[in-house]
């Protein structure tokens, strides 16, 4: 588990959530994995797979709409597959939802086809109408936490879908150093 | 049996119920026979109604909601068949799927979909969810009635006749019907989740 990990469950469980439906990306399957063993557990959300994004839209919104708690949690390139659902659902009918993704574009990212979609993922969910934040190597674990908490009360107070992209790379420290 | 003619078939029984209602013309026919605040209307996401309603019937498990009905078509399920594989897997009880099925794309000129050959009712027995099948008012009545009588998940696949009612355009702000849904749900349901604290 990395100090990023760490902030990401601890900013998670700050939000009580009910409900965290997931897809998974190498990033965030520890974090998956942390909630996925406690879930249903008192206090803790149900955790529970879901097969694209697009239904994960539908799926938190009608949970928001019933008045609970659910965040989606997922890779960037999942706003590919639920641009529609976002923008003819949660947009249109401010229904509030927080998508914590993983970036795969940029630095470190190993696979040089999904930097053909993740690079543009700010710009099209701008474009989108949907408000997207960024932690990355240059924030502390502590503003990772902190920022997923503002971001879901983001979303809440704006009726609206918000994005929040947490990008894990970090330079390897030089051998010998 | 005409897709008005089911609406009207199943009205008493979703009178108190949330109800999700797909797009296009299963919309705009609902609303001309009754228009209810414990109608969402999802005016222009198709595929997306079985996902909503998978998520409100989760929310309110335990919540004294008797079912949550959605009002689905082939078209639009076709267009996310991945919700019915979530429905097998995560099998909220409440749920009533009433697919209303006419073989075409009923808003977009009655091109054919795939239902002529597959069988949505065999791919929903596939998940594990509890199908009944009916191609007649009476027919549906009753399976409906099971639905409400048996936990579910439910999957209610009615055979319609192709075709629409005519029925006038239905543009209402999807803030106003989404505000509407959730303040009729917030009196049926013991509590709301207050914000989060600072």
């Amino acid at each position: 588990m990395t100090a990023q990990t760490d902030a990401v469950i601890a900013g998670i469980e700050r939000l009580k959530l009910d409900f965290l439906p997931y897809l998974p990306s190498s990033s965030i399957a520890p974090i998956i994995e942390h909630f996925r063993l406690k879930s249903g557990r008192t206090g803790a959300p149900v955790a529970f797979p879901i097969s694209r994004e697009e239904e994960g839209v539908g799926i938190a919104g009608g949970i928001a709409l019933a008045g609970r708690r659910a965040a989606m949690l997922v890779q960037d390139n999942g706003f590919g597959n639920s641009l529609t659902a976002l923008t003819t659902f949660a947009v249109a009918y401010n229904v509030p939802l927080l998508v914590l993704a993983n970036t795969r574009g940029g630095l470190g990212e190993y696979n040089s086809m999904i930097h053909t979609f993740s690079a543009g993922v700010p710009a099209m969910l701008s474009a989108a109408r949907i408000p997207a934040f960024l932690v990355d190597r240059r924030n502390s674990p502590d503003d990772w936490t902190g920022t997923i908490v503002e971001a879901y009360r983001h979303a809440e107070m704006t009726h609206r879908p918000v994005a929040l992209l947490m990008d894990f790379w970090a330079p390897e420290p030089e051998v010998g150093k | 049996m005409k897709r008005i003619e089911a609406l009207e078939a199943i009205l008493p029984a979703i009178e108190t119920v949330p109800v999700v209602v797909t797009c296009a013309a299963t919309t705009r026919e609902l609303a001309s026979i009754s228009d209810r605040p414990n109608y969402l209307y999802l005016l222009d996401s198709m595929g997306l109604a079985v996902s909503v309603a998978t998520g409100l019937a989760l929310a309110l498990d335990g919540e004294p909601v008797d079912r949550v009905v959605v009002i689905e078509g082939d078209g639009s399920l076709l267009m996310n068949l991945n919700a019915l594989a979530t429905l097998g897997f995560l099998a909220p009880q409440k749920i009533v799927v009433v697919l209303l099925d006419n073989g075409v794309y009923g808003s977009t000129a009655d091109v054919p979909t795939y239902t002529g050959k597959l069988d949505l009712a065999e791919m929903a027995r596939s998940v594990g969810v509890a199908v009944s099948v009916a191609s007649e008012r009476s027919g549906l009545v009753d399976a409906l009635d099971r639905a409400f009588a048996e936990p579910g998940p439910h999957f209610l696949h009615v055979r319609i006749e192709p075709g629409n009612a005519t029925c006038p355009p239905y543009l209402p702000d999807p803030v106003a019907l989404k505000v509407r849904f959730e303040a009729w749900l917030a009196g049926h349901v013991r509590a709301i989740r207050p914000p989060i604290a600072r």
